[in-house]
């Protein structure tokens, strides 16, 4: 479903990918790890077209994606969810996930997928009339999951879905977007807890440096030493200090 | 001979840049110095020089010729000071006229009174110039001392005397305020009933008006430049206040942009001035008329009338002077030829008459002013002319 | 003598009806700056501009004061948004995005309010223009202590309430008004959403400039029309948008009214030779006692 093919991109004259190679196939859950500063946010700009590309390119359902600007892939239906704190604070629940809809035509559709929403996140209908800004953690995470849905995505990007969540909000969310894959949308999310994304996905890309260190299926990189030995450990470490601030 | 004269003076101006002679021939020389750097001033002072040139044609003076020099001052005292010097020492003229603004007439007076030159004062008003005792000065306009007593005579007599003052911030109309305040407690004893010091260029009087209208007042005194008139009055009615409030003027009134912005609200509106456009009499009208065909203004005001008044009035003065050859028996002969001139009756407002003494009372020759208003408003006003005041001599002398 | 109440009553309610107007003019203000982060200072020449386009509209093409009041807002209107297109959204471009915050858009914002007013004179001239409307259809309100007011002020307030409601309602109740709301926020998660962001950038511009002409209007009728009528005005607006707190859109109004009648008392009450201080005074007030304005938007929710 989404083909990149040697994308460099950065911001000016700082290059920040060198090369990315990625794949990601229809209805599955694939996952981008990686650090802090890796590149993952910028591959996902680049994708969602917030940045051009330097060289190389994406094609999503076999579609060249250059030259288009955000909305209009949007309205191809490649989707990206913001990371949570990117709320919109001073506008209510359901401002949040009517947005999400902005590219929509079909408003009557675009109802249904609000109840379908709702139903998806119960909470979200008890605080719908409250602003986004008073949510919790867990409450804002699946508002943006929410907000993507209303677009009537074929895929969705989700840019570390788990940041600063407690593990048990973190495994309540991970099981949603399960239940979204189920439902025939493509996933990718992009992670730095790196055991928990490798539990949710099929496959798994890890990122440094801007280029694709290594990637596989995510059964036998969970296993993997040189992940486990190199790259687990401080990315847990990493995980448990996001979790205390 | 006079042929001869011309040419020698051609000779003379060669080199000085003026018209001169070693002594009294044929030609009266005259002097100005005006402020000429607005078209108006320009206009006027052409128009001096042409009625000069027109008494000329007509025979001059007992067959003698003026020769008149006009230079411009620009309003500045330094210059007016030093183009009276040079006209007085270098080009010995008879008789001396200026200037338009009272900060150049104030020190020229000076240099009139030290040569013993006869002054004729075209158009400044400030009371101090004849109050200096000087036996050569002239004034032929109103003289300030008259203005604010003119406009409160006439309104504590026919209007009332509860009067609003709103007072802009420009210096022209703090005095215009001061003096209406002063003459209103002088002559009746009353206070302002509201007053008002405004910005100069302030937008907003809503607040006071309703005060005003509150008030009951019997007039209000906006005293502020143009477009600050305009929009006080326009919104006086705004506020609800009533034509039987009389509006008055200050200086600034005579502007046209006031009754163009006011519009409908200029109607009623009036101030003092020492001529009417509206004057009806045939005098006045044949004026207007010179003036609109020869230099384009609309309506002349008091400038062009006082300018024209002077030079009617240095035409009797010099064609009763026995000129003897003598430069300082002719200037003091001019003198006392100007001294004598009584009732004159021109363009201005009253008849302008001098006398022999050194004293304001002599020497500031109309007493009278004109209350002027508009009749209707936009941008063909119309005015009349709704009095004439003249008052005592020494009025306004402390 | 007693205190006059009645007197205190009108100070109020005059401050009040040029306070609202002062409002609407900070409101475009506000809305620029939350939108675009761009302090516009040529605002007031949108002002200017627009009570000129309602005189030629109302005088020279003869169409009735309403009309002319919205055929102002709309030319005004697309001058603002040709103005942005053409010149600011170079740099806004040059500084990244569609955001830049600094000294060449602050120049740009003054050159831009030198040259209108320079075109304004061209077309226009200096001299001061009255602008008459037949306003005579609108009743005069009555207050208690025999306070009338006129005709001209009630609909100043009118239009301005109405003007606020209606925009209060474009930005929560329609779709276009969220997605104005989503780029003032935060410009990329907007591109994320889906919302064509210029589009929207040169909408709240349009608004914000149309806002400013209705105020040019509207005082209009009042003030007379003059080229340099911006500079105040601009003054006043900015005092009331800070006031309010920069960015805030019911802040702006709040400030605007406020500012509108603490000069009208301070000009009762202390001396009114020297009224346009007033404004700054309260500004400097304010400003030491809650640094970010009345309703400021706390600095790290815009962010």
């Amino acid at each position: 479903m989404l083909q990149i093919n040697d994308v460099h991109a950065g911001y000016g004259n700082l290059k920040i990918l060198r090369g990315v190679n990625m794949q990601v196939p229809t209805g599955g859950i694939v996952t981008l790890l990686g650090g802090n500063g890796t590149g993952k946010s910028t591959l996902l700009k680049a994708v969602s077209g917030l940045i051009p590309l330097m060289e190389g390119e994406v094609l999503f359902d076999g579609v060249g994606l250059s030259g288009m600007k955000p909305h209009e892939r949007m309205r191809l239906g490649l989707v990206q969810v913001t990371q949570a704190k990117e709320a919109y604070p001073a506008m209510t629940v359901e401002e949040n996930l009517v947005l999400g809809a902005y590219t929509r035509r079909d408003r009557a559709a675009a109802a249904v997928d609000l109840e379908r929403v709702y139903e998806f996140f119960p909470v979200l209908r008890e605080r719908r009339k409250q602003l986004s800004g008073t949510l919790s953690g867990g409450e804002v995470q699946m508002l943006v999951i929410g907000r993507g849905l209303m677009a009537k995505p074929k895929m969705l990007m989700l840019d570390e879905p788990s940041a600063a969540l407690a593990p048990k909000v973190v495994l309540e969310i991970f099981s949603n977007i399960n239940r979204i894959a189920k439902t025939g949308v493509t996933i990718l999310v992009v992670e730095q807890n790196v055991r928990m994304a490798l539990i949710l996905a099929q496959y798994g890309y890890i990122i440094r440096d801007g280029v694709i260190m290594m990637e596989g299926e995510a059964k036998k990189l969970i296993s993997d030493p040189a992940v486990k030995e190199s790259f687990l450990g401080g990315s847990v470490a990493n995980s448990s200090k996001a979790l205390r601030k | 001979m006079r042929i001869l004269n011309k040419m020698f003076a051609g000779v003379v101006a060669a080199g000085i840049g003026i018209t001169a002679t070693a002594a009294f021939a044929d030609d009266i020389r005259v002097g100005i110095t005006m402020r000429m750097v607005s078209e108006n001033g320009q206009a006027y002072g052409q128009m001096m020089m042409d009625e000069i040139k027109g008494i000329n044609e007509s025979g001059g003076i007992n067959g003698n010729m003026i020769k008149a020099t006009l230079m411009n001052d620009e309003c500045k005292s330094d210059k007016g000071v030093a183009n009276a010097n040079k006209m007085v020492f270098q080009e010995k003229v008879h008789l001396l006229i200026g200037s338009s603004c009272s900060s150049v007439t104030l020190p020229i007076v000076d240099v009139t009174a030290k040569a013993g030159v006869p002054q004729l004062v075209p158009h400044s008003t400030n009371s101090k110039i004849t109050q200096k005792g000087s036996e050569w000065i002239f004034r032929v306009p109103v003289s300030g001392r008259y203005y604010g007593g003119v406009n409160a005579k006439y309104v504590g007599e026919n209007i009332g005397t509860k009067i609003a003052y709103i007072c802009a911030a420009d210096a022209a109309s703090v005095g215009d305020c001061a003096n209406m305040e002063k003459q209103m407690k002088a002559r009746f004893g009353v206070e302002p009933a509201y007053r008002a010091d405004v910005q100069e260029k302030e937008v907003d009087f809503r607040s006071h008006m309703q005060k005003i209208k509150s008030m009951d007042v019997d007039g209000i005194l906006v005293a502020a430049l143009a477009e600050t008139m305009a929009r006080a009055l326009v919104q006086s009615y705004e506020a609800g206040i009533g034509e039987d409030v009389r509006r008055i003027g200050s200086s600034s009134a005579s502007n046209a942009p006031v009754p163009k912005i006011a519009g409908d609200a200029a109607k009623g509106v009036f101030f003092t001035a020492a001529y009417a456009a509206a004057d009806q009499r045939p005098i006045a009208k044949l004026f207007n008329e010179m003036v609109k065909t020869r230099y384009g203004i609309h309506a002349p005001d008091h400038d062009f009338s006082q300018a024209y008044d002077l030079v009617r009035i240095m035409e009797i003065a010099l064609k009763n002077t026995n000129f003897t050859g003598s430069l300082a028996d002719d200037r003091t002969a001019i003198r006392d030829a100007i001294a004598n001139v009584q009732g004159y009756e021109g363009l201005a407002s009253g008849p302008i008459s001098f006398c022999a003494a050194a004293t304001p009372q002599c020497r500031d020759g109309n007493r009278t002013a004109v209350l002027i208003g508009y009749t209707k408003g936009g941008e063909n006003f119309e005015t009349e002319v709704l009095a004439r005041v003249t008052m005592e001599p020494d009025f306004g002398l402390e | 003598m007693g205190f006059d109440y009645n007197s205190l009553l009108a100070f109020i309610i005059f401050g009040v009806t040029i306070g609202v107007v002062y409002g609407i003019v900070a409101l475009g203000i506000s809305l620029i700056y939350s939108g675009l982060d761009i302090v516009h200072f040529a605002h007031g020449e949108m002002y200017m501009f627009g009570a000129f386009f309602g005189l030629v509209l109302a005088h020279n093409v003869g169409v009735p004061y309403p009309i002319a009041l919205i055929g102002a807002m709309v030319l005004t209107a697309l001058l603002g948004m040709a103005v942005e297109r053409v010149f600011y959204r170079r740099l806004t471009r040059a500084g990244g995005g569609y955001t830049v915050a600094g000294m060449g858009m602050i120049i740009c914002g003054f050159g831009m309010s030198v040259a209108l007013v320079n075109v304004a004179y061209f077309i226009w001239g200096a001299e001061a223009e009255p602008f008459r409307a037949n306003l005579d259809y609108i009743p005069r309100l009555s207050f208690p202590g025999d306070i009338e007011v006129p005709e001209s002020y009630v609909l100043t307030a009118i239009i301005s309430v109405a003007l606020m409601a209606a925009l209060h309602y474009f930005l929560r109740h329609t779709k276009t008004g969220l997605a104005v709301r989503a780029v003032a926020h935060n410009k990329d998660i907007a591109y994320l959403m889906g919302i064509n962001v210029p589009l929207m950038i040169s909408l709240i511009f349009g608004l914000a400039c149309g806002l400013g002409a209705a105020a040019g209007v509207l005082i209009g009728p009042m003030q007379s029309v003059q080229v340099e009528m911006g500079y105040l005005m601009l003054m006043k607006a900015f005092a009331a948008a800070v006031v309010g707190g920069f960015g805030s859109l019911p802040g702006a109004i709040i400030g605007g009214i406020m500012v509108g009648v603490f000069e009208n008392l301070g000009a009762a009450y202390i001396s009114a030779s020297h009224k346009d201080i007033y404004a700054f005074l309260l500004l400097i007030l304010v400003l030491m006692f809650k640094p970010s304005g009345l309703l400021g938007v706390d600095a790290k929710v815009k962010a």
